[in-house]
């Protein structure tokens, strides 16, 4: 497959792109590593009149931690370098599994994280080739009025499965966005949005700078079920984050992927473990009570109710490996 | 769509190239500089063949690199691996285990392994099947590839602890 003509800018400073981005509007894309960006050009699935690189722009660069404990992430640090990263092995093992379970390790070498927060959604019929999608009829993706994935759906259903954005939601990360205007914040919980489509808050003329994890010490796990360790996307994935002791446990996030077209928050699971302790039978119950946040679960790719099983056997895995884990480092 | 002179630095040898902005790095290696060694596959990041190493030695997709970043900046391809009159440990295990049928895939994985073990001298399983994940056999699958690489490893950390003793 071939990518389409464009225009190429790299620009040397954040206010360079910031203003590139504004000139050239809606028909730019922003470039991070490429590794979705480049394929969905292929595909023709996207056609913008220009890239703008942002990958090797020094504002969005760095892992540190503030006087106040907060982790910053620069939105243009690759994969890689994240997945092994002394600080974040440290104080989030699962960020780091969520990372390393993101495509394979050439991928990450070339993939960002801001790239990974703004992976759009996926399905079987939008992530094909043009000739491909020509035998079928169009979906809300491609301007059609339907959804492949969920034939009743009033919108687009696609799949998230950002691997990272469970495991970030699950240590209350928040997204710092900058545009021309200005700069704003948001949780990452609440930068995304129910719909295949506009499935992110960004706004025309807005770029990810850098994520910023609250400090505290969890415990953190991300297990992710795909049909191969590497290269896959998951049939489902599953972050988990714990404060406090097995037998009291303070706080309790699960955060499921690839079930749906933004990431779930389990409540139940979390509500029978902070109400009765990481034990054996505890952990049971969490896992029998998953199916009741999921609603109507897309299943793409797997047997219907599959996923729910999935999930099931999911909270089972991460709330034996929090129960397991020793608590992190505080810095 | 107007094109721009880069200078690829491929295996050492600098390479003045027209790119336009969508040429991707595969192309320009193949049909540009001519060097035919780096395989088109999938074009879409999932198959590993079109691995080359960039300056940092870890394995880049060229399919998903576009030529016009790598201005300056060193690659190191399948035909940069072998030096003037010996091939790689890597290459040899190869050889010597069978690690190839088709070969199509060779390349491709000899790049991978390279970078794995530029970056690692001594990996562990994990590791190995980690990177090799992503770079794919479609004729023998993985075992004898396997079987080469950890060859590789040894013959590396023979050589690397002979030369140590000889630094003294
Ligand atoms: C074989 C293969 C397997 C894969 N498997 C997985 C997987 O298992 N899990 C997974 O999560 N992903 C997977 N991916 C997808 C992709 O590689 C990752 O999501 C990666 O993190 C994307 O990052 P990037 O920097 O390459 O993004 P790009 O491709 O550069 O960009 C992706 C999107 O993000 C936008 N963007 C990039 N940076 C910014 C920014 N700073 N601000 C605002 N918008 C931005 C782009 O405009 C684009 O819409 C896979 C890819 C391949 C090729
Ligand atoms: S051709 Fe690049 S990964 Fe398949
Ligand atoms: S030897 Fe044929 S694809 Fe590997």
């Amino acid at each position: 497959m071939q990518l389409p003509p464009f225009e190429y800018h790299r620009p040397a400073s954040l206010d360079e792109a910031l203003a590139t981005l504004d000139r050239i509007g809606n028909d730019a894309a922003v470039l991070g590593g490429g590794t979705d960006l480049l394929i969905n050009l292929k595909l023709r699935l996207e056609r913008p009149a220009a890239l703008l690189s942002v990958r090797e722009l020094p504002e969005l660069a760095g892992v540190s931690v503030d006087a106040a404990g907060t982790l910053r992430i620069g939105a243009g640090e690759r994969l890689t370098d994240l997945a092994t990263h002394p600080l974040i092995l440290a104080r989030h093992p699962g960020l780091a599994q969520a990372i390393r379970a993101v495509g394979s390790q050439h991928v990450r070498n070339m993939a960002t994280l801001g790239g990974n927060l703004c992976l759009p959604t996926r399905c079987w019929y939008t992530n094909q080739s043009e000739n491909w999608r020509g035998s079928q009829i169009p979906c809300w993706k491609t301007e059609g009025q339907v959804c492949h994935v969920i034939k009743t759906a009033p919108n687009c259903r696609a799949i998230h499965s950002a691997d990272s954005v469970p495991a970030l939601i699950t240590l209350d990360a928040r997204v710092l966005l900058r545009s021309s205007r200005g700069e704003r914040e948001l949780r990452l919980a609440d930068f995304y949005r129910d719909d295949g489509i506009e499935n992110n808050a960004l706004l025309p003329g807005e770029l990810i700078t850098a994520v910023l994890i609250p400090p505290g010490r969890a415990r953190s796990v991300f297990v992710k079920a795909a049909a191969r360790t590497g290269l896959d996307y998951g049939y489902a994935t599953l972050a988990g984050a714990l404060t406090g002791s097995n037998r009291a446990p303070k706080s309790l996030l699960l955060v499921a992927g690839s079930v749906g077209t933004v990431p779930l928050l389990l409540h139940k699971p979390a509500q029978i473990i902070l109400a009765q302790g990481l034990t054996e039978a505890s952990i049971e119950a969490a896992a029998d009570a998953a199916r009741e946040d999921l609603g109507e679960v897309t299943n793409l790719f797997t047997p219907p109710g599959y996923k729910k099983r999935l999930v099931r056997g999911l909270v089972r895995r991460v709330l034996n490996d929090l129960r397991r884990q020793k608590l992190p480092d505080a810095d | 769509m107007s094109r721009q002179l880069i200078t690829l630095i491929v295996n050492g040898d600098r390479h003045q190239v027209p790119v336009a902005p969508h040429d991707t790095l595969l192309d320009v290696i193949r049909d540009q500089v001519g060097l035919t060694g780096t395989k088109r596959g999938c074009t879409s990041g999932a198959c590993g063949v079109c691995t080359v190493q960039g300056e940092d030695g870890r394995a880049v997709l060229s399919c998903l690199a576009l030529a016009i970043e790598w201005d300056e900046r060193p690659v190191t391809t399948i035909e940069g691996v072998a030096s003037e009159d010996e091939l790689h440990p890597v290459q040899k295990a190869f050889l010597e285990y069978g690690a190839v049928q088709c070969g199509a895939c060779t390349p491709g994985l000899i790049m991978t392994a390279k970078a794995l073990l530029d970056q690692n001298p001594d990996p562990d399983e994990e590791a190995i099947n980690e990177a090799l994940a992503g770079a794919l056999c479609r004729c023998t699958g993985h075992i004898k590839v396997k079987i080469a690489v950890r060859e590789a490893i040894k013959v590396v950390a023979a050589s690397t602890a002979a030369e140590g003793g000889q630094g003294g």
